[in-house]
């Protein structure tokens, strides 16, 4: 995840200390005060929806699937993830909400000291479910929603699917929870992406998380409607404009980028354009410290079926699973010689990310989608819009060159 | 000794089959399990693991998921427990739940 509003606007956050070692210098309470050591937990709790999202990586359906962790097995791996120092676990599905006992495993998450954090579709957050997902300790609640009522619900195979998810973040809101936006960038919604974050705006978001595509689940058999790389730079450099213009308006929300992390050096040439060189080397440094690219590393998931996967976007294959082994054991068994490349890829990137000068901060972005487009795990990531120009010369910032005061 | 008579015995997939995948990275190295892939058939499994593991693998084994017996010394990482059923929403319940939101 990349803070644009952190790194073009200076606004503190909570994920500071965990996502960029900057807990010193953040006025906001921090998740973590160091840089995170362990990877932050996707769990999908149940494969269950009831929607059917033309994206879900997770290739939800409204059935029940078999072999869902029990109550007292999930508590199990919540302990189990406690022990091994994942700083936040984030509930995901199908859709979470479908789960009775998910303010039990939210509450108990809380009482080990795991952060937990939701994501949802919204529409089954009633006043009374938000408030009780409020009092079981939740710390965030992301709301998907991609695109104005027409071409969302058109999406999510449900009419009426866009007015559900805004009452389910009003209510999340009334009830005194952080939520926020989640919006997968596509060329079928690019063009609403100004009028949602307008509505939302009003509404009161504390947060925007726009996502690009990644090719898992059915996420791969929509790779036709991905953007064009020149098309996704626009909207990326929208997405920087818009974060600075209702900054400047004192609209003070969280803005990140996920999925791409070429986005982190086209922030840093974006930085250099339009707030100056000395803020692109502050950028650059947050972004080198943070560490591009995170599969395998700073992110993890746990499926339905308790089955370990590289992100939660890379459902077909798996390292393992927690009924077989503790979490920790799977993630650090570095005796899987994928697991071990992945995590020396600088070394295996291959074609222009072998020589880029953002090689630092980006480290190829997204493996999975160079695998299903390229069938090569270290080729280029087919998503990258970064222009000749940008790719090639030295590394833009020494390395060690930290931002001071006088930056 | 442990008697190996903890069976874990929980399903592995449900959207498409899965597969075991053990490599060996050198004719004298043992095989290893690196996990499993999930594929429809055999020959798609074979492409899958080789995707993942051709750069670096001198042999490759598959074996279906639900052909293989999982047998602990040690009880279950997570302890026993039912699958989860009773802990979410039977599809009418969750049909009727589904935008309620405005009447809570």
């Amino acid at each position: 995840m990349i803070s644009v509003s952190k790194l073009l606007c200076d606004l503190d956050a909570e994920g500071d200390g965990l996502r960029y070692d900057a807990a010193g210098e953040s006025t906001k309470r921090q998740i973590r005060d160091e840089k995170q050591r362990r990877p932050v937990v996707v769990w999908n709790v149940t494969k269950q929806c009831n929607l059917y999202c033309d994206h879900c990586y997770a290739a939800a359906d409204t059935e029940i699937a078999d072999g869902e962790l029990s109550t007292a097995e999930g508590k199990a791996l919540l302990d189990d993830l406690a022990d091994y120092g994942a700083p936040v676990v984030l509930f995901s599905g199908g859709e979470p909400l479908v789960r009775n006992d998910l303010e039990e495993l939210i509450a108990y998450a809380n009482d080990v000291g795991v952060r937990p954090v939701l994501s949802t579709n919204g529409t089954l957050i009633t006043a009374e479910r938000a408030e009780s997902l409020k009092a079981a300790g939740l710390k965030y609640a992301g709301v998907s929603v991609d695109g104005l009522p027409e071409r969302n619900d058109d999406f999510r195979g449900l009419e009426g699917a866009f007015e559900g998810a805004v009452r389910g973040i009003e209510n999340c809101l009334d009830a005194g929870l952080k939520t926020g936006l989640r919006y997968t960038i596509t060329e079928r919604n690019a063009a609403d992406l100004e009028g949602v974050v307008d509505l939302l705006t009003d509404v009161g978001v504390d947060r925007f998380c726009f996502y690009h595509l990644d090719y898992g689940g059915r996420g791969t058999e929509i790779v036709d409607a991905d953007l064009t790389p020149a098309d996704r730079r626009t909207a990326v450099k929208r997405v920087c404009d818009m974060t600075r213009e209702y900054h400047d308006e004192g609209e003070e929300i969280e803005t990140l980028l996920v999925g791409n992390y070429a986005d982190a050096a086209y922030l840093v040439e974006y930085a250099r354009e339009h707030v100056g060189e000395a803020q692109a080397r502050r950028v650059y440094e947050y972004l080198r410290v943070n560490g591009g690219d995170p599969t395998g590393e700073r992110v993890a998931d746990v499926d339905y079926q308790g089955n370990v996967h590289l992100t939660q976007f890379w459902q077909g294959y798996s390292l393992g699973n927690v009924r077989d082994r503790p979490f920790g054991d799977i993630w650090e068994d570095e005796s899987n010689p994928l697991l071990r490349a992945l995590r020396n890829r600088d070394a295996h990137l291959s074609g222009k990310c072998a020589d880029c000068r953002y090689a630092e901060v980006c480290r190829g972005a997204s493996r999975l989608r160079a695998l299903t487009v390229e069938d090569d795990l270290f080729a280029p990531d087919p998503q990258c819009y970064l222009e000749d120009s940008e790719i090639d010369g030295p590394t833009p910032f020494g390395a060690g060159d930290e931002p001071t005061s006088a930056d | 000794m442990g008697e190996f008579d903890h069976e874990v015995d929980a399903p592995r997939g449900a959207t498409s089959r899965e597969w075991e995948v053990f490599v060996r990275e050198a004719t004298a190295d043992p095989l290893t399990h690196v996990g499993s892939v999930s594929a429809p058939s055999a020959d798609v499994a074979r492409e899958q693991a080789a995707s993942l593991f051709g750069r670096t693998a001198v042999a490759l084994w598959l074996c279906p998921a639900d052909e293989t017996r999982r047998y602990q010394a040690e009880a279950a990482t997570l302890g026993a427990g039912a699958a989860g059923e009773d802990a979410t929403m039977s599809v009418a319940e969750m049909q009727s739940e589904t935008l309620r939101g405005e009447d809570g």
